[in-house]
């Protein structure tokens, strides 16, 4: 039954073809990063890729009604797990992000982004007759982003908080409020980065918070990264060093080239010319979602494609952003694209979950025109 | 979502509007100021020069250095920057004289490794060599050198078993220790390892940017400070070790395999600890040399081991205190309760001998201990048992860790629990027997029977041995005080002990004391001898089967100020040989004490 003919017919290739080029092209870029003593890290990342991509197809093969049905459950053990990993969670450089599952690490902050889009366009199902939203009226997705964030903050990973606020936000700008709720809102955002300064921020936060007011101050810190990222993507040139010939890459003066600096690997060995068709493929792939969220059936599904659209769009604005030196240094991946399981299944997920949204379209399409005709 | 439709469109534009802004942002700094960056990245490249942070010193109790820094001047080669590879590795072969062809094949594989990578040539180039290539740098492209901090010691050998050596970090040691890098040298034995994360430092960076030549170049495009970060030394160790009673015993030692612990009664302090044979810890500063390694490794004598701390033995004969203790404690002798010994002793069908085949005769206690009879000692042991007696080996600190700060083992303090968990067998009379005299299972190391003697000398109080006294900031500012820390008392009663110390002065004292040879005429010492069986058959003149001779003593012996331990391997009797070496450490400490030369 889910998986009928009609389904098969209708399943949308193209945008998975562009999902598996954005993976290779980061596998590609990976491998040079690695070379030549750390091929292990490339070999995890293709057996990640492998993982998501199956992870992917059974997604787009689940009803995105059944997801819908089991929201709360998904939430709820998305919530558990974070708390899980305040307690048995390993540290890396600082922050409690990680849960050891044998020799792999999970990230349970990254599947937390989706479990609040599922539950922020779950609100909205049940709410739309009374917009636009006023403050008392949204509570409610208030209290479920508070939750998972307050839990991020404590590990602390300040990257995916901001991820999750500004994809949360998104959706709630998205869907209406009123102009004075949103004036208060502005004005508790401004307010809040003093006590945050003060109270919150650990140490090496502030420190790059401070670099990317100054980022010549400390050339070591993360200030230094933005300039040899700078220097690695400028003197790449129109058509790049070539695979494995990037001066700046294979003398590995950007510390975390693997990771979120991994795009100007791409943008120093390919040149603009590789650095443009990269972003192409990735404007192709936000629209196409959108024109997903546009074209769905009902508000769930339109508000959940949404949801994974501006993920998309924000992981890719701000990580290309701060490779080129037009934001500061955030510990933010580029989607599909940066080394890390954690972050690509998440993807891979959320792009499955549009993919199913999409291929169980167009029956409704078909009775909204037969509605037509009858009226 | 037809409702919809004009915020999709403000979203459209908000997406389409972004990817501008990061397409302009790339052809940018692609398009229009590529040549700018390209030649900044290839010619102009910043290069961050790791500043190596000065390992911390070590001094002894007085403040003179027995382990200090040097630099080493070692070549390195840029792949990337070699212009003409035939000429430099000539070059580089006549000056270093390193055959020609080793040196072109490190370069071309350094190149296929990582080519912007500067490959290591040699390390510790002399003055020489450092002048010729110095002014000879430009011509010779891609030739680079780094001044490195190494250790130096200015005693050689002296104190290596505690001292330790370094090398560079291991991927365990890595794992470890997280600020460090693979760069880094760590300490991997004695004070150097146990005391790692404050002699380490922290590096600094320097930022050069540089021309492919090797030329500094000022730049407009990033014009920042160079040095990024200044390198911290590690702190300084200040050891409780004497220099002057480090030397006296080393020289005491001699050529013999063996062990000496020289402590202070009061405080627990090491004043000298010595192992022998040892290790040249200079051999270790750039990296040991893989032959010389294989060497220390397979050598039948083991430089390697810390004899002092590491090295288990019977104890022998200088057990019979903790015997002769045990017995007294426990109410089955007293002091002068005698047995008469023939020469020998009948358990069953099985016979033991005493040392002196003729017999002692009729012996009372202090006689037992003084001439150490074996018989004796097999009727205190009959009396005992074994229950009674095993508990007194632990409280008397043998076959248990001594909780010195490197590495120590812990030997053997033998019951019949203990036999039964790892022999799954029961105990046996007869062994009961032999560990009243120091054999069997019963083994310890030397430091143990120091601390044991120690306690003896000092009233009963067992104190942990102290190597470090104090830790001190590369300004002189002390970080870390290391206080005497008392660990247990002996079980034993004053009187108990009294009778044991008056025994011990009689071992040295008295005409036919065991340990006379240790008599001298500047200083009253008490002490015991032991010899402990090395292989119970195969007794002969070989060397390797001869007995390793004990002797361990304490001075003065009305109030006590040092405890010494010696251990000689193979030395045969311990009175006829260690006891003079011990003699010779404590005459050594006495005129330094009244301010002569050692």
């Amino acid at each position: 039954m889910m998986l009928d003919r009609r389904l098969i017919k209708n399943f949308p290739y193209i945008p998975l073809l562009i999902t598996l080029s954005i993976c290779t092209i980061g596998l590609v870029n990976l491998y040079s990063a690695c070379y030549p003593n750390e091929l292990i890290v490339f070999k995890k990342q293709i057996m990640w890729v492998v993982i998501g991509t199956i992870g992917m197809i059974v997604m787009s093969s689940i009803d995105y009604k059944v997801i819908k049905r089991y929201t709360t459950h998904i939430y709820l053990v998305s919530t558990l797990m974070l708390i899980l990993v305040l307690i048995l969670g390993k540290e890396i450089s600082g922050s409690k992000s990680w849960l050891s599952l044998g020799s792999l690490s999970i990230q349970p902050s990254e599947f937390a982004k989706l479990s609040v889009i599922l539950v922020v366009a779950r609100f909205y199902e049940y709410g739309f007759q009374k917009e636009p939203y006023g403050l008392s009226d949204l509570v409610k997705p208030f209290i479920f982003i508070a939750i998972p964030v307050s839990l991020i903050m404590l590990q602390p990973d300040l990257g995916t908080v901001l991820m999750i606020l500004t994809i949360a936000g998104s959706m709630i700008l998205f869907m209406g409020i009123k102009t004075k709720s949103l004036v208060i809102l502005a004005l508790l955002l401004l307010g809040l980065p003093y006590p945050s300064w003060k109270f919150f921020l650990k140490d090496y936060q502030k420190e790059r918070i401070k670099t990317f007011l100054n980022p010549y101050h400390d050339p070591l810190g993360a200030g230094y990264n933005s300039i040899q990222s700078q220097i690695a993507v400028g003197s790449g040139k129109l058509w790049g060093k070539s695979f494995k010939k990037g001066s700046q890459t294979q003398l590995r003066f950007i510390p975390a080239q693997k990771t979120d600096f991994l795009f100007s690997v791409l943008a120093e060995e390919w040149g603009f010319i590789g650095g443009f068709f990269t972003l192409l493929l990735y404007f192709l792939i936000i629209m196409w979602i959108l024109d997903t969220s546009s074209r769905a059936k009902d508000i769930f599904s339109s508000l959940v494609s949404l949801g994974i659209a501006s993920m998309f769009f924000w992981h890719t604005f701000i990580n290309v952003g701060m490779v080129i030196g037009i934001l500061p240094v955030m510990g933010i991946p580029l989607l599909l694209f940066s080394y890390g399981g954690s972050s690509l299944i998440t993807s891979m997920l959320g792009i499955g979950l549009v993919l199913g949204i999409r291929m169980r379209k167009l029956p409704v399409l078909n009775e909204e025109m037969e509605i037509k005709c009858i009226s | 979502m037809k409702e919809y439709r004009g915020r999709f469109l403000i979203a459209t534009i908000v997406v389409v509007q972004a990817f501008f802004i990061l397409i302009a942002r790339m052809w940018y700094l692609q398009i229009l100021r590529g040549e700018e960056f390209e030649k900044f990245s290839l010619n102009n490249r910043i290069r961050l020069v790791r500043i190596p942070a000065p390992r911390g010193r070590i001094f002894d109790r007085k403040g003179r250095e027995l382990v200090v820094n040097r630099a080493s001047f070692d070549v390195y080669v840029t792949p990337s920057e070699v212009k003409n590879i035939e000429q430099l590795s000539t070059s580089l072969s006549n000056v270093l004289g390193i055959n020609k062809d080793e040196i072109k094949d490190k370069i071309k594989k350094a190149s296929v490794e990582n080519r912007f990578k500067p490959a290591l040539i040699a390390r510790d180039i002399n003055r020489n060599q450092l002048a010729f290539l110095e002014a000879r740098k430009s011509s010779l492209q891609g030739l680079s050198i780094e001044v490195n901090h190494v250790r130096k010691y200015p005693y050689g050998k002296l104190g290596a078993s505690f001292l330790g050596y370094v090398g560079k970090a291991t991927q365990k040691e890595l794992k470890l220790y997280t600020d460090i890098t693979s760069n880094n040298i760590v300490g991997k034995s004695g004070i150097e390892r146990a005391f790692d994360s404050y002699l380490r430092g922290k590096d600094g960076f320097i930022q050069k940017v540089t021309d492919a030549l090797g030329r500094e170049v000022k730049n407009n495009l990033f014009n920042k400070e160079s040095i990024a970060r200044n390198s911290i030394p590690g702190a300084d160790i200040v050891l409780s070790i004497d220099l002057d009673i480090q030397k006296a015993a080393e020289e005491a030692l001699g050529d013999r395999a063996g062990a000496v612990v020289v402590l202070d009664v009061r405080t627990g302090d090491i004043l000298a600890l010595v192992s022998n044979p040892t290790f040249n810890p200079a051999d270790f500063i750039n990296g040991i040399d893989p032959l010389k390694w294989k060497e220390l490794v397979n050598n039948p004598y083991h430089p390697l081991l810390n004899r002092a701390t590491q090295g288990i033995y019977a104890p022998g004969s200088v057990f019979k205190i903790v015997t002769a203790a045990a017995g007294m404690q426990e109410g089955v002798i007293t002091q002068t309760t005698s047995f008469y010994c023939p020469g020998r002793y009948k358990l069953g069908r099985r016979t033991f001998k005493c040392w002196k085949t003729q017999g002692h005769g009729w012996v009372n206690l202090e006689k037992a201990i003084v001439e150490s009879c074996d018989v004796y000692f097999y009727y205190v042991a009959e009396r005992l048992g074994i229950d009674r007696l095993a508990p007194y080996i632990k409280e008397f600190a043998l076959g248990v860790q001594t909780g010195i700060d490197i590495e120590e083992t812990s030997g053997i303090a033998p019951s019949e629990e203990w036999k039964l968990k790892l022999f799954k067998k029961p105990w046996y009379q007869g062994e009961t027997t032999v560990t009243a005299i120091g054999q069997g299972y019963l083994s310890v190391t030397p430091l143990q029977v120091a601390v044991m003697t120690a306690a003896v000398a000092n009233g009963g109080t067992i104190l942990k041995p102290q190597l470090v006294k104090r830790v001190l900031s590369p300004e002189g500012e002390p970080i870390a005080e290391y206080q005497p820390i008392k660990r247990a008392h002996l079980p034993v009663s004053d009187k108990v002990l009294n009778t044991i110390k008056e025994a011990l002065k009689g071992v040295v004292n008295n005409p036919n004391g065991t340990g006379r040879s240790a008599k001298s005429d500047k200083v009253a010492i008490a002490g015991k001898t032991g010899t402990a069986q090395v292989i119970s058959l195969g007794k002969g003149t070989h060397e390797r089967h001869q007995d390793h001779a004990w002797f361990t003593a304490y001075a003065p012996a009305e109030a006590p100020e040092i405890a010494v331990t010696v251990l000689v391997e193979h030395g045969g009797k311990g009175g006829a040989v260690a006891a003079p070496i011990a003699k010779e450490i404590i005459e050594a400490y006495i005129r330094l004490k009244e301010g002569g030369n050692v």
